[in-house]
């Protein structure tokens, strides 16, 4: 009988923080976290390794192209029979092509060409044809476009990075709301727990700059005491 | 006919009461379930989580109750108000509890999370809890106005 089927997983999570960036660490580590989604049955285990190997950066290589990743999708996207769940990964894909078509415009590329796999969802065709506008004719329809493009052009990474993550933090606890102990539930969770783990990993990598930046400065003159 | 009213009388003698249970079984699985992820995750409290999963146990006492009431000799003449009242005062049995189960393993969920909402986050529960006291009650009263079997 199939009546809320993860009661006891989603039990046995401890909350996320309402706020993304009051948390300087994720609520539970990845190896209770696997260890609890052992509940699940063989074909969610299944489908959730997919959306996030699609979705989680930290398993996406860095030579990754943008036309595997593209087929990538594709392929997932075939493989996934929930809608629910099929609908937030197309979200979080074409806010991946909104900000990649960002990024390609600020690094001085030109109107990607005619048949190039570049982007996923259904704003690839439009941003082509508005290339040439500043947000793409798209700030309608994506608000934070234009903030996005702004942070992007004063060199505000950090920002960029707060803004597009809020985005998606945000998007998560919307669409959960109605999903309690099922499937769905369990997965906006997961990708939630991977968000914070972005950000938490994001302030490690700031705190270990500021560190080393210390350290060397720190050491000055004796920097060079055995060479 | 007469054949036929009698056995929806048996079916509604009988219903409150399998109908209460299945409510029950259903209702305290879920919540159970609940409280057993909580102890999962939580260091102490447990005795108030699985006292709140038993919450939706109460429907099979009161279906048990209703069938007693309602246990006479069963006649053509008796036959479908023993059948209307046992198994409508069943349905709402059957669904308070599940639905009860629910708001409990939320209670949990919650609860968990915020110890100090524990006592809040029970308040629906117990609201379900209190339709089916209606349904109880009121299934007895009109039980009095039967005629007998003759």
């Amino acid at each position: 009988m199939m009546i809320d089927p993860y009661v006891t997983l989603i039990s046995s999570l401890p909350p996320h923080t309402p706020q993304l960036f009051a948390t300087r660490q994720t609520p539970i580590s990845r190896i209770k976290l696997n260890e609890r989604l052992q509940m699940l049955t063989p074909e969610h285990t299944q489908d959730l390794a997919l959306i996030e190997n699609l979705v989680h950066w930290d398993r996406i290589a860095i030579s990754t192209t943008d036309e595997e990743m593209v087929r990538r999708a594709e392929e997932t996207m075939s493989s996934l029979r929930n809608q629910f769940i099929k609908d937030i990964i197309i979200w979080r894909l074409e806010e991946r092509t909104a900000v990649a078509a960002l990024r390609r415009k600020y690094l001085g590329f030109d109107v990607p060409k005619s048949g190039m796999r570049w982007g996923y969802g259904q704003w690839v065709g439009h941003i082509e044809r508005h290339w040439h506008e500043p947000t793409f004719a798209l700030e309608k329809i994506l608000p934070w476009l234009e903030e996005a493009r702004q942070l992007l052009n004063e060199k505000n990474h950090l920002g960029l990075e707060r803004l597009l993550l809020s985005l998606v933090w945000e998007y998560y606890g919307r669409v959960v709301a109605g999903h309690y102990f099922d499937f769905e539930a369990v997965v906006v969770y997961v990708l939630r727990w991977d968000v914070i783990d972005r950000w938490s990993r994001y302030n490690n990598r700031l705190a270990k700059q500021r560190l080393e930046r210390m350290v060397d400065s720190g050491l000055g003159e004796f920097n060079a005491i055995f060479a | 006919m007469n054949e036929f009213i009698v056995i929806l009388g048996w079916l509604g003698l009988y219903g409150s009461m399998a109908l209460g249970a299945i409510g029950s079984i259903i209702g305290c699985a879920l919540a159970g379930q609940a409280a057993i992820g909580a102890m999962l995750e939580t260091e102490g409290g447990y005795g108030r989580y699985i006292g709140v999963s038993v919450m939706p146990s109460s429907q099979v006492i009161y279906g048990i109750v209703i069938m007693f009431t309602l246990q006479r000799e069963i006649t053509a003449v008796n036959g479908s108000a023993i059948f209307a009242i046992g198994f409508l005062a069943g349905l709402v049995l059957l669904f308070s509890a599940i639905l009860q189960g629910k708001t409990c393993a939320s209670a949990i969920n919650a609860a968990k999370a915020k110890p100090e909402i524990f006592g809040l986050s029970i308040a629906p529960a117990a609201i379900v809890e209190g339709f089916s006291v209606f349904a109880f009650v009121f299934a007895l009263v009109i039980a009095g106005g039967i005629p007998s079997g003759v």
